[in-house]
C-alpha cells in the first residue's frame, strides 16, 4: 500500500503547489490590474489612432480619398494587407462618449 | 474590543463575505443565470486592442483601482455630522443591497448588449430623448465634479504646506518615468524602482520646503485653484503617454500603499490601543448647514456604498474584457464590496479623533472643520505601529496629505479630458467643442465654483448628482431585466429609493441656496443663515458685512440654478426610464405571444 500513500502524498504536494501557483498568479494578475493595465490599454489605444491614420493614408485613394501618391500606397500596400480587417471592425464600430471615460 | 476600529473592518468582512458570497450567489442564481459558454463581446469582437478576455484577477485590480479614489475616503467626513452609527449602517446596508447590484449589473448588461456603454445602452432602452438627457446631465455633473476636486486639492496644498513640492515631485516622477519607458526603452522594473525612490525623495522635500498656509490671505485658495487648474489643463491637451498615463502609474503606489497601511491600522488598533472615541449618533438634524439625515447621509457617502461613476466605468471598458461571463461577479460585485471596506476604514480614520484633535485640525484650516482630518486620523492609526516618534509623524503627514492630493488630481486629470470629448460631441464644430476652448471653459467655471461656493454644500452637489446617476444605472439594469423576463424587483425598489432620496437631497441643497438669498435679501424668518460663500468672497469677520454681496448674491443664485438643472434633468431621465420599465414589463413574454398568435 506504501506506493498508493506514495502516490497521495504526491497528489497533495501537487495541489499545494498548484494552489501556490494559482496564489501568485492570482496576486501577479491583480498588482498587474491595478498599476499597469490602465497603462496598457492607453497605449494599445494610442497605438490603434496612429494606426488608423496609417491605413487612412496608405488606402485613402481606394475611399475616394487621395492622400498618398498610389505609388507610395502600393510600396506600403503590404504593411497595411494584414490590419485591414480589424481596421474595418474598429472604424464601423458604433462609438460613444462613455465609451471614452477610460 | 467593540470600540475599536477593528470591529468595523472585520464585522465589514463578515457582512460583505455573506453579501458575496450567500445573497450575491443566490442573486446571480435567480435573476443573471451567468452561462461561462456563453460568449462574451472579449471573444465576440476581438481586437486586441479594446475588446480581448483578460483574467479576472487583472480586471478586478482594473476595476477596483478605476472606483476607489477620494469619494470613499472623505465622503464618511460629512456624514459624520449624524454621528458614526449612521454612516456605518449606510456603508454596510446600502453596499450590501444596492451597492454590488449596481456594479456587477452595469457589467453584465453590457456584456449581454455586445460590449456596448451606457450611452448606447440608454439611447435603446429609452430612446434619442432619454440618451440626450443623459448626456445633458453629464455635462452638469463633470463641472461639480471639477468644481468639488479643484477645491479640494487647492485646500489640500493649503492646510498641509509641505505638500505642494511633494506633489510637483511625484509629478515630475511621473513624467520622466513615461520619458523613460517610451522614449528611451528602459525595463519597466528598473524604471518602477527609480520611480518610488523618487517618490520619498519628493516627500522629503517637502518637507524641507513648506510654502507657508494662507500666504495670500482669503485669496490662497484661489490662487491655488489656478495652479491645479495649469496641471489639469496640461493633463487634458497633452497625449496621454506623455503626462497622464506615467503620472496615474507612479501614482498609483503610494496611494494604495496608504489603503494597506490604514486596513494594517485598522486592524491592530487593539493592540495599538486606539479606539473610537467620537460620538455614534447626533441626531436626524444636528446641523442646518449640512441637513436633515435623510436624504443628506445618502449623498454625503458619495462612494463607498454607491456610485454612479462605477456603473460608467464597468460598461465603458471592463464589459470589454471579461473572459467568461461567470467573472462578472468577482470582478464587478468584488471590487464594489472591497471599496465598502476601504470607505469603512476611512470612517475610523475620523472615528479615533478626540474632539481636541478635531479642534487642531480644523485651526490648521482655519475654519469651523477640517476635510483634511483624514490625514490626522490617518497618521493617528498608522504612526503607532512605525514607532510612534514626532519624526515620523511628520513624515506620515505630508505622506497622507499628498495621496489626497494626487487621488484627487489623478482623477480630475481624467475627468477634464473626459470633458472635452463630451464637448466636441455637443458642441461640435462650434468653438466650444475644441480642443483649447473645451478644456478652458471646462476648468473655469468649476474654478469659479471652487473658490467662492461653499465646499459642503459642493460635495452635496456632487454626491446628489453621483448618487442619482447610480439610481439612473439601475434603473436601466432594470429595465433591460424587464425586457429579457428576468426578476427585476431585486434592483427596481433599490433603483426608485436611490433616485427618490437623490432628488430629495438635490431640492434640499436648492432650498438651502435659496433660503441664503432670501435671508440676505431680508426675509427675516432666514436671516441667520447667510450666503454660502467662501475664499475671496467671505466675511472677514461675523460681524463685518460682505466685501462683494452682488456676485456672493449672484454665484448663490447660480448653484441654484445649476441644483434645479440636475433636479430637472435628473427627473426628466428618471420619467423616461419608469416609462421604459413599464413598457418592457407590459409586453407579453415569448410563450404569451405564441398562445394569442
Amino acid at each position: 500500500m506504501f506506493w498508493k500513500k506514495k502516490d497521495k502524498e504526491k497528489e497533495q504536494e501537487k495541489e499545494q503547489g498548484s494552489e501556490k501557483t494559482g496564489f501568485k498568479k492570482a496576486a501577479k494578475g491583480v498588482l498587474y490590474g491595478m498599476a499597469s493595465h490602465g497603462h496598457v490599454m492607453s497605449a494599445l489605444r494610442t497605438r490603434m489612432y496612429l494606426e488608423h491614420l496609417f491605413m487612412f493614408i496608405t488606402l485613402g485613394d481606394m475611399l475616394g480619398i487621395p492622400v498618398l501618391p498610389p505609388y507610395y500606397s502600393l510600396r506600403i500596400l503590404p504593411y497595411a494587407v494584414p490590419n485591414i480587417k480589424s481596421w474595418k471592425m474598429r472604424v464601423f464600430r458604433e462609438r460613444d462618449f462613455t465609451d471614452a471615460i477610460f | 474590543m467593540a470600540n475599536y476600529p477593528f470591529i468595523f473592518v472585520v464585522f465589514a468582512i463578515i457582512a460583505y463575505g455573506i453579501a458575496f458570497r450567500v445573497y450575491g450567489k443566490w442573486y446571480d442564481r435567480t435573476v443573471w443565470k451567468p452561462d461561462p459558454k456563453r460568449t462574451t463581446p472579449a471573444h465576440m469582437y476581438m481586437d486586441g486592442v479594446e475588446y480581448f478576455p483578460v483574467s479576472k484577477y487583472v480586471l478586478w485590480g482594473y476595476q477596483f483601482k478605476s472606483i476607489a479614489a477620494l469619494g470613499p475616503i472623505l465622503g464618511p467626513f460629512v456624514a459624520l455630522s449624524f454621528g458614526w452609527l449612521p454612516a456605518l449602517i449606510w456603508i454596510i446596508l446600502g453596499n450590501f443591497f444596492i451597492g454590488w447590484l449596481q456594479d456587477y449589473g452595469a457589467i453584465m448588461v453590457s456584456v449581454r448588449n455586445e460590449g456596448r456603454s451606457f450611452g448606447p445602452i440608454s439611447y435603446e432602452l429609452t430612446g434619442p430623448k432619454g440618451r440626450n438627457t443623459l448626456l445633458g446631465f453629464l455635462l452638469f455633473y463633470m463641472i461639480i465634479i471639477s468644481a468639488v476636486f479643484i477645491y479640494l486639492v487647492a485646500t489640500f496644498w493649503n492646510i498641509f504646506p509641505t505638500t505642494f513640492v511633494a506633489t510637483l515631485g511625484i509629478f515630475a516622477t511621473g513624467i520622466l518615468a513615461g520619458r523613460l519607458l517610451y522614449k528611451y526603452r528602459i525595463n519597466v522594473v528598473r524604471v518602477t524602482i527609480l520611480a518610488l525612490v523618487l517618490i520619498v525623495v519628493s516627500i522629503f522635500l517637502g518637507r524641507l520646503l513648506p510654502i507657508p498656509s494662507n500666504f495670500l490671505g482669503n485669496w490662497t485658495i484661489a490662487f491655488w485653484a489656478v495652479v491645479v487648474c495649469g496641471i489639469l489643463f496640461a493633463g487634458s491637451i497633452l497625449p496621454m503617454p506623455v503626462f497622464i498615463q506615467p503620472v496615474n502609474y507612479v501614482s498609483f503606489f503610494p496611494t494604495y500603499l496608504a489603503i494597506i497601511l490604514i486596513l494594517i491600522g485598522a486592524l491592530l488598533s487593539p493592540i495599538t490601543n486606539i479606539s473610537l472615541v467620537q460620538a455614534s449618533f447626533k441626531g436626524f438634524y444636528p446641523d442646518p448647514n449640512v441637513g436633515p439625515l435623510w436624504p443628506i447621509l445618502f449623498v454625503a457617502i458619495a462612494c463607498g456604498a454607491i456610485s454612479g461613476w462605477h456603473s460608467l466605468v464597468g460598461s465603458s471598458t471592463t464589459s470589454k474584457q471579461l473572459d467568461i461571463e461567470t467573472d462578472a461577479h468577482p470582478v464587478g460585485a468584488g471590487s464594489m464590496l472591497s471599496e465598502g471596506l476601504l470607505a469603512l476604514a476611512s470612517v475610523s480614520c475620523y472615528m479615533v479623533l478626540t474632539n481636541d484633535e478635531m479642534k487642531v485640525a480644523a485651526e490648521a484650516a482655519g475654519g469651523v472643520r477640517n476635510i483634511g482630518s483624514w490625514v490626522y486620523g490617518a497618521v493617528k492609526l498608522t504612526s503607532a505601529y512605525f514607532g510612534g516618534g514626532e519624526a515620523v509623524k511628520n513624515f506620515l503627514t505630508t505622506y497622507f496629505g499628498v495621496v489626497l492630493v494626487i487621488y484627487a488630481l489623478t482623477v480630475q486629470a481624467l475627468v477634464t479630458r473626459f470633458w472635452r470629448l463630451i464637448s466636441a460631441e455637443v458642441f461640435g464644430q462650434n468653438i466650444l467643442g475644441q480642443k483649447y476652448p473645451a478644456t478652458f471653459v471646462g476648468l473655469l467655471i468649476p474654478w469659479i465654483f471652487a473658490i467662492t461656493g461653499s465646499w459642503i454644500n459642493l460635495w452635496l452637489y456632487f454626491g446628489g448628482s453621483n448618487q442619482l446617476l447610480a439610481g439612473l444605472a439601475i434603473m436601466l439594469i432594470t429595465i433591460h431585466l424587464a425586457r429579457v423576463k428576468s426578476p427585476s424587483i431585486y434592483t427596481l425598489i433599490p433603483a426608485t429609493f436611490m433616485i427618490i432620496t437623490t432628488l430629495a437631497a438635490l431640492l434640499w441643497e436648492i432650498y438651502d441656496f435659496t433660503r441664503a438669498v432670501l435671508g440676505y435679501l431680508g426675509v427675516e424668518e432666514f436671516t441667520k443663515f447667510g450666503l454660502k460663500v467662501a475664499g475671496p468672497l467671505a466675511k472677514p469677520s461675523p460681524d463685518a458685512p460682505y466685501p462683494y454681496p452682488t456676485i456672493s448674491v449672484l454665484l448663490n443664485s447660480v448653484f441654484i440654478l445649476v441644483g434645479v438643472m440636475l433636479f430637472l434633468l435628473g427627473l426628466r431621465m428618471a420619467y423616461y426610464t419608469y416609462k421604459a420599465y413599464f413598457r418592457f414589463k407590459a409586453e407579453p413574454t415569448p410563450a404569451m405571444a405564441r398562445e394569442s398568435a
